[in-house]
C-alpha cells in the first residue's frame, strides 16, 4: 500500500465495488438437501410432500367443483388425475429444476 | 384424552389462559407461549447482540451478525438484488421457524412447528404474499405463468389445469413438509423413550438410539428452517421475474 493521494483512491472505490459485484456468480439454483442421513430423510419427505400436496389440492378442487356444479363424481375423477399429474411434475421439477418445488418453471 | 402418555401426547394443546371472543376460542395456549418465547428470544438476540457493536464481535454479536449475513446472502443469491426489499420478511420467517424448531427440542417444552395449523398458516401467508407480489409486478401478464412457453396451443386444456393445481399445491407441500419433519422426529424419539422403560435391563439400547436421533433432530431443525426459507426465496423470485 503506497501513500497515493486519498481522494483518488476513494473515487475509484465505487468502480472497484462495481467490479466485485459483477464478478459475483449469478443466482445458482440451490441444492439444500445433500447432507448425510438427515439430508436424505429430508429429501424423501420433501418429495413425498410435493407428490402428496398436489394430489390433495387436486382432489379438494374436484370435490369443490362437484359440490357447486352438481357433477359428482366426474369432477373428482378428473381432478384426481390432474392432481396426480401435477404431483409428478412437481417432483420432476424439484429434482431437475435445482430444488424448486411446485409451480416453478 | 386418547393420546395420554403415548408418543403423541407431546402435541396436545393446553389452554393456559382460557379466553373467548364471541364463539371463537382464542385462549392463550402452550403453543402460543412458546411462540411468545421465540419472538422474545429473537428480539433479545438481535437487540442485545448489536447494542454494543464492537469491531471484533463477541459471541452474541457474532451470532446476530452471522444469522443476518446468512439470510442476506440467501436472499441475494436466490431472489437476486431486487429481492433484498423482502429481506425483513424472509429473515423473520427464518428466525421464527428456526427458534420454533430448536425450542421444541428442549425437554418438556412444546414444538409449535409440529402443529399443522401453524406451518400451514405460515405457508398460506407466503403463498398469498407471493401471488400478490406477482400480480402487482406483472398485472394480467401473471397468467402466462400457467402455460409453459413453447408448448403447442392445443395442449392448453390439459396443461393449464395441471399448472394451476401445481401452483396451488405450493402452500400445501410447504406446510406439510415442515410439519411432517418435526412431528415425525419428535414422535420417533418418544417411541424410543417408551421402549427404554419396557425393555428394563436392555433399556440402554433405545437410549443410545435416542442420543443419535437427537443429533439427527438438531440437523433437521436447522435444515427444515433453511428449506422453508429457501423455498420462500425461490417463490419470490418466480413472482418477481416470472420466467
Amino acid at each position: 500500500m503506497s501513500e497515493g493521494d486519498p481522494p483518488d483512491r476513494l473515487s475509484r472505490l465505487g468502480d472497484r465495488i462495481e467490479q466485485a459485484r459483477a464478478g459475483e456468480k449469478p443466482p445458482a439454483p440451490a441444492k439444500p438437501d445433500d447432507r448425510g442421513l438427515g439430508g436424505a430423510l429430508g429429501y424423501a419427505l420433501r418429495m413425498g410432500a410435493e407428490l402428496l400436496g398436489a394430489l390433495l389440492v387436486g382432489v379438494a378442487l374436484g370435490w369443490v367443483f362437484d359440490r357447486f356444479l352438481g357433477t359428482r363424481p366426474w369432477g373428482l375423477i378428473a381432478f384426481f388425475f390432474i392432481g396426480a399429474a401435477a404431483g409428478v411434475m412437481n417432483v420432476y421439477r424439484a429434482t431437475v429444476g435445482g430444488g424448486r418445488g411446485g409451480g416453478a418453471r | 384424552m386418547a393420546a395420554e402418555n403415548g408418543p403423541l401426547e407431546q402435541f396436545v394443546i393446553e389452554r393456559l389462559i382460557p379466553l373467548h371472543l364471541g364463539k371463537y376460542d382464542i385462549s392463550y395456549t402452550n403453543s402460543a407461549l412458546l411462540m411468545t418465547i421465540a419472538v422474545v428470544l429473537i428480539t433479545l438476540l438481535l437487540v442485545v447482540g448489536t447494542r454494543r457493536a464492537a469491531l471484533v464481535p463477541g459471541r452474541l454479536q457474532s451470532t446476530a451478525e452471522l444469522s443476518y449475513e446468512f439470510v442476506a446472502n440467501m436472499v441475494r443469491e436466490n431472489v437476486g438484488t431486487e429481492g433484498i426489499e423482502f429481506f425483513p420478511l424472509v429473515f423473520s420467517i427464518f428466525m421464527f421457524v428456526l427458534f420454533g424448531n430448536v425450542l421444541g427440542l428442549i425437554p418438556y417444552s412444546f414444538t409449535f412447528t409440529g402443529q399443522i395449523v401453524v406451518t400451514f398458516a405460515l405457508a398460506i401467508f407466503v403463498f398469498l404474499l407471493v401471488t400478490l407480489v406477482a400480480f402487482i409486478k406483472h398485472g394480467i401478464h401473471f397468467f402466462t405463468f400457467f402455460f409453459p412457453a413453447g408448448a403447442p396451443v392445443f395442449m392448453a386444456p390439459i396443461l393449464v389445469p395441471i399448472e394451476i393445481v401445481s401452483y396451488m399445491s405450493r402452500p400445501v407441500s410447504l406446510g406439510i413438509r415442515l410439519f411432517a419433519n418435526m412431528m415425525a422426529g419428535h414422535t420417533m424419539m418418544a417411541v424410543f423413550a417408551a421402549f427404554t422403560i419396557t425393555l428394563g435391563v436392555f433399556g440402554f439400547m433405545p437410549i443410545a438410539i435416542n442420543v443419535a436421533l437427537f443429533a439427527l433432530e438438531i440437523i433437521v431443525t436447522a435444515l427444515q428452517a433453511y428449506v422453508f426459507t429457501i423455498l420462500t426465496c425461490l417463490y419470490l423470485r418466480d413472482a418477481i421475474y416470472l420466467h
